[in-house]
C-alpha cells in the first residue's frame, strides 16, 4: 500500500492510497463546517442535491442510466455529526477498466460523472438554484430521515443521550438539522449554501485505488483554483463540559423494552488510555458490563459502551425490563468502580490491546476502511498510522486506565421507559 | 480427499471444494494481499425447521418455535469456559447468526487464524447443555425478544410472512415467543444438536489471508468423523393462496413503513432455482431503477423516498418479490405496482433497460468477489442454498429478457400480494 497526501490548494488535501489488491477505484469527497441550527439543514439539502443531476446529466434518470452503463458505479451524499463539526461530502466507486466487457473507459467516464456533480452542478437558469423539483425529493429524504430515527428506538435513544450530554454546544445538534429547518430550505439558499462550502470549507478528497492516476488530483486542483476560497477553521474536537450535578431525563414510550444511557465525560488528554479503559468497561463481549450484566445476570442481551474521542465521553447504553433498570443502572456504575479500585486483571488488559492488534492489521483490506482511518486521523490532528497507533496504546499501563477511569464522570443519563409496565 | 476446484466461467474467479472424509464440505478462497480471514461453520438448520426425524424414527419430531436461535446461543457456553474467553485470547472477532434456513458461527481475524479455527471447529463440535445454563439464557433471549418486538422493521416484515403464509414456518419468528422458548430444555436442545449438527449437514467456508493446506490439516485433525444420520425435515402443505392481503398495526414510529410482497412460487430443482432467484432479482432491479417511470412518477410526487427498494425473499418451501420502504401512501404504491407489471407484460420488457440492469449487476458482483467477508458469505448462502458457489454470477450472464417476462407473468400476480404497513400512532 502506498498512501501519500498532498495539498491541492487553500485548504484542501488530497490522499491517494495506492493498493494493487483492489478492483475498484473509490473517491471520498469530505466538506468539514460548523455544525449549526442555521446551516446543517441547507447544506444536507444542497448535497444531497448535487448528486440527483449536473451540468451535463440534467435529470435523476439520466444521471442514474449514466452510472449504471458504467457497471453500476454510483456516487451518495454523505451528512454526519462529528464532534462541534458537521461533515458533509461524497462518495462514489465503480469497477477498474480491466472489467469492463465492452471496452469502455470506466474510470474516465465516471470521473466525469463525479467531477461534474461536485463542481458543476445542475443550475436552473430561471432562479439560479438547484432545480425545483428534485429540491422537493431532497427535502423528502432528509425529512424522512430524520422522522425515522424513532422508528430504531436504540438510535433514538442514542441520540437522546447525546442532545442532553452536549446541550449548550455545537455538538447538541442533527447533521440534518430539523424538519422546520428542512421545509425552508429553497433551490436558491441551497445553491448558495452549496457555494459557500465550496469556498469556505475544510476539504479533504481520498482517492483509493489500484493504480496511480495523476489526472484525479489534477482535475480538483484546476478546478478548485477557479474558486475563491476563503476557507475557516473549524475545530473539531473539544471537551464538554461536565454537568453538576449530573441530570437525569425519563421518556414513556409504548414499547417493550426499556433503554438506559449514560454519559461519562473526562477532563483528560490521555485518549489512549480512555479507549483502553473504554474496551475494558464495555467495548467486547468479555469486557465487564457484557460479562456482568448479561452473562452473569441475564438482564439484558446488549449492554456495551463507545468511546466518542471528539468529546472525551463514554456512553453505555443498554436494552433492560423497566423492573430491572434501577439494578442495571446501579450495576454498570459499580463495574466502573471496578476499574477505578484497581480490579482489573492482566488478561482483560491483554485481550483488549489483542482486539485492536487484530482491527488495525486488518485496516486495508476494504477502500472503505483506508478513507476512514486516515480521514479520521486527520480529523484527530495527525496521521499516525495503524501500526503506530497499536504501539502507543500497547504502552497504557494498569495506572493510566485506573487513573483514566477516576477522570471520567456521571455527567447525564436517559431512560426510555415502557410505559405499560407502569401501571 | 480431492482437491475439486471450482470456477466462475464469467470473472475467472475460483475456490477449492473438498468433500472431507468426515462429512463435511468445505469452500476456501485463497485472496492474496488481504490480510483478513473471515470464516463461517454453518449448519442447514434455521427457524423453518421444525419438524424432522432422523433413520430410525418412526415418528416425526417437533420442536417449540427458536429453538435453532436458542441453539445458537446456547453452542457458545463450553464445559470450561465461554467461547468468547477464548477469542479473547486470539484477538478475533467471533459471532454467529440464525436465519430462517441456516446458523453460522463466524470469525473475523487478521492474525492467529488457524488457531482461531481450531477455536471454530472445536465449540461447534463440544454442546454443553445443563438446566441452569439454559434458564439463564432464556432471560438474554427473552430480552431479545422483546427488543425486536419494539422494531417496526422486523414486525412489519413478520406480519407480511404472517399474511403471505398458511401453514409454512417461514412465518414464525426466529427467536420464537417468551412462552415457546419456556419450553426448550437441555434434552431438547441436544436432541436438535444431534439432528442438525451432523457434519453431513454442514459446511465450512474460509475466504482471505489463508493456505488451502493449512486450513484442511487443521480439519483432518478437528473434525469428528460423522455417520449420514439420514436427516429428513418436512413441511406442511403450503396453498398457493394467501391468507389476507393486507395487514396494518400501529406503533409509537416517526414515520410508516411498508412491505409490499408477491407469494412467488418456490422450485426444488437447483437450476431452474438459481433461473428464478437470478431473473427476479434484475426484475427488481429494473422496476427499483430511478429511470423507471413508477419509480420517478412515485419519487416525484413524494410518495416514496430513497428508503424504497426491493428485494428477492427465498428458501425451502418459500420465495416472495418485495417491495419495502418509508411511505404514507403504502396504498399508492400498491395500486402502482399492480400497474407498472400489467404495463410490462403488455409492453414487454424493454431490451435497453434490461441490458443495463445486467451490466450493473455485473459490476456489483465484481465488486462483491473484492471483499474477504462477501466472498466467504457467498460460498456458504449458496451452497447451504443448493446453489454452486458461483452459479448466480454465472446465471446472470445467461439469463434473457423474455425470462424476466415470464418470472413477472408466472409470480407476479395481484392474487397473491400482500400489502403490511406499521402506522405511526396517533395519526
Amino acid at each position: 500500500m502506498n498512501y501519500k497526501r498532498e495539498v491541492i490548494g487553500d485548504n484542501i488535501g488530497f490522499s491517494t492510497i495506492i493498493d494493487s489488491k483492489f478492483n475498484t477505484c473509490s473517491l471520498y469527497v469530505r466538506f468539514i463546517t460548523e455544525l449549526s441550527n442555521e446551516t446543517s439543514a441547507v447544506n444536507s439539502v444542497a448535497c444531497e442535491l448535487c448528486t440527483m443531476s449536473n451540468s451535463k446529466y440534467r435529470s435523476i434518470e439520466e444521471l442514474s442510466d449514466a452510472a449504471a452503463e458504467l457497471y453500476g458505479g454510483y456516487i451518495s451524499d454523505f451528512s454526519g455529526r462529528r464532534g462541534d463539526v458537521q461533515i458533509l461530502g461524497f462518495s462514489s466507486q465503480w469497477i477498474c477498466n480491466r472489467f469492463a466487457l465492452e471496452g469502455e473507459d470506466i474510470t474516465e467516464e465516471m470521473l466525469d460523472i463525479v467531477h461534474g456533480c461536485i463542481l458543476s452542478p445542475d443550475i436552473d437558469t430561471k432562479n439560479g438554484g438547484f432545480r425545483q423539483n428534485n429540491l422537493k425529493i431532497a427535502q423528502n429524504n432528509i425529512i424522512s430521515a430524520i422522522e425515522s430515527r424513532l422508528n430504531d428506538k436504540r438510535v433514538y435513544a442514542v441520540n437522546r443521550a447525546y442532545e442532553i450530554a452536549f446541550r449548550g454546544e455545537p455538538a447538541e445538534n442533527d447533521a440534518n438539522g430539523t424538519i422546520e429547518e428542512v421545509r425552508n430550505v429553497t433551490a436558491e439558499s441551497a445553491f448558495k449554501a452549496y457555494m459557500n462550502l465550496l469556498e469556505t470549507a475544510q476539504i479533504e478528497i481520498f482517492y483509493v485505488a489500484p493504480e496511480e492516476n495523476v489526472t484525479v488530483a489534477e482535475m480538483f486542483r484546476k478546478s478548485f483554483a477557479e474558486i475563491n476560497r476563503n476557507p475557516r477553521e473549524y475545530k473539531i474536537c473539544s471537551k464538554s463540559p461536565l454537568k453538576n450535578p449530573p441530570e437525569n431525563v425519563t421518556e414513556e414510550f409504548d414499547v417493550n423494552q426499556s433503554k438506559l444511557l449514560i454519559t461519562l465525560k473526562s477532563n483528560s488528554d490521555d485518549y489512549f488510555a480512555s479507549d483502553m479503559f473504554n474496551i475494558i468497561l464495555g467495548g467486547t463481549p468479555v469486557s465487564k458490563l457484557f460479562t456482568n450484566l448479561r452473562e452473569k445476570m441475564s438482564l439484558c442481551y446488549y449492554c456495551s459502551s463507545n468511546f466518542y474521542a471528539e468529546k472525551n465521553t463514554i456512553t453505555i447504553e443498554s436494552g433492560v425490563d423497566r423492573a430491572n433498570i434501577e439494578k442495571a443502572y446501579n450495576e454498570i456504575l459499580h463495574q466502573i468502580d471496578e476499574i477505578r479500585n484497581g480490579n482489573i486483571t492482566e488478561e482483560e488488559i491483554q485481550s483488549a490491546l489483542l482486539m485492536i492488534d487484530n482491527d488495525c492489521s486488518g485496516i486495508g483490506d476494504t477502500p472503505a476502511q483506508y478513507f476512514s482511518w486516515y480521514f479520521s486521523r486527520f480529523c484527530f490532528g495527525d496521521s499516525i498510522t495503524p501500526q503506530e497507533y497499536l504501539q502507543k496504546i500497547s504502552e497504557v499501563t494498569k495506572d493510566r486506565i485506573i487513573r483514566i477511569a477516576e477522570s471520567f464522570r456521571l455527567d447525564s443519563s436517559y431512560c426510555m421507559l415502557n410505559k405499560e409496565s407502569a401501571e | 480427499m480431492k482437491k475439486e476446484i471450482i470456477k466462475s466461467r464469467l470473472t475467472g474467479d475460483n475456490c477449492i471444494h473438498v468433500k472431507h472424509s468426515s462429512g463435511l464440505d468445505i469452500y476456501i478462497r485463497e485472496m492474496s494481499g488481504f490480510s483478513n480471514v473471515r470464516a463461517l461453520f454453518g449448519t442447514k438448520y434455521g427457524s423453518v425447521n421444525t419438524m424432522f426425524r432422523t433413520t430410525g424414527d418412526t415418528e416425526y419430531t417437533t420442536v417449540p418455535e427458536g429453538i435453532a436461535h436458542f441453539l445458537e446461543h446456547k453452542l457458545f457456553e463450553n464445559e470450561e469456559c465461554g467461547v468468547f474467553e477464548l477469542y479473547a485470547k486470539t484477538g478475533a472477532m467471533c459471532n454467529a447468526f440464525t436465519s430462517f434456513d441456516k446458523t453460522c458461527y463466524l470469525f473475523s481475524c487478521s492474525k492467529n487464524y488457524t488457531e482461531n479455527l481450531k477455536i471454530l471447529l472445536d465449540f461447534v463440535q463440544n454442546p454443553y447443555f445443563t438446566p441452569e445454563n439454559v434458564e439463564k439464557e432464556q432471560g438474554i433471549i427473552g430480552q431479545e425478544i422483546q427488543m425486536t418486538n419494539d422494531n417496526p422493521e422486523w414486525r412489519v416484515f413478520f406480519n407480511m410472512l404472517n399474511s403471505m403464509y398458511h401453514n409454512h414456518p417461514v412465518k414464525i419468528d426466529i427467536a420464537g415467543t417468551a412462552e415457546s422458548i419456556a419450553e426448550i430444555d437441555a434434552d431438547l436442545l441436544y436432541k436438535c444438536y444431534n439432528t442438525f449438527y451432523n457434519l453431513n449437514n454442514m459446511v465450512l467456508a474460509i475466504a482471505g489471508n489463508i493456505s488451502a493446506d493449512e486450513v484442511l490439516a487443521i480439519c483432518d485433525e478437528h473434525l469428528k468423523p460423522c455417520e449420514d444420520n439420514g436427516l429428513e425435515t418436512v413441511f406442511p402443505d403450503e396453498p398457493d393462496s394467501v391468507v389476507r392481503h393486507e395487514i396494518r398495526e400501529t406503533q409509537p414510529i416517526g414515520i410508516p413503513i411498508f412491505h409490499l410482497g408477491y407469494k412467488c412460487t418456490p422450485v426444488t430443482d437447483s437450476k431452474e432455482k438459481v433461473k428464478k432467484y437470478v431473473s427476479a432479482s434484475i426484475t427488481a432491479g429494473i422496476v427499483c431503477s430511478e429511470s423507471n417511470e413508477m419509480y420517478s412518477n412515485l419519487l416525484n410526487n413524494g410518495i416514496i423516498n430513497s428508503s424504497f427498494s426491493c428485494e428477492v425473499f427465498s428458501g425451502e418451501g418459500y420465495m416472495a418479490f418485495i417491495f419495502s420502504g418509508e411511505s404514507s401512501r403504502p396504498d399508492d404504491i400498491r395500486t402502482a405496482v399492480i400497474n407498472e407489471f400489467a404495463r410490462i407484460l403488455k409492453d414487454g420488457v424493454c431490451e435497453k433497460v434490461f441490458r443495463r440492469m445486467k451490466k450493473s449487476a455485473y459490476g456489483a458482483l465484481i465488486r462483491q468477489l473484492n471483499n474477504v467477508t462477501a466472498v466467504a458469505g457467498m460460498m456458504m448462502n449458496n451452497t447451504l442454498n443448493g446453489f454452486g458457489v458461483y452459479d448466480i454470477i454465472d446465471t446472470f450472464s445467461e439469463i434473457t429478457s423474455e425470462d424476466v417476462y415470464n418470472f413477472i407473468k408466472s409470480d407476479l400476480t395481484e392474487d397473491k400480494l400482500v400489502l403490511s404497513v406499521i402506522e405511526k400512532a396517533g395519526d
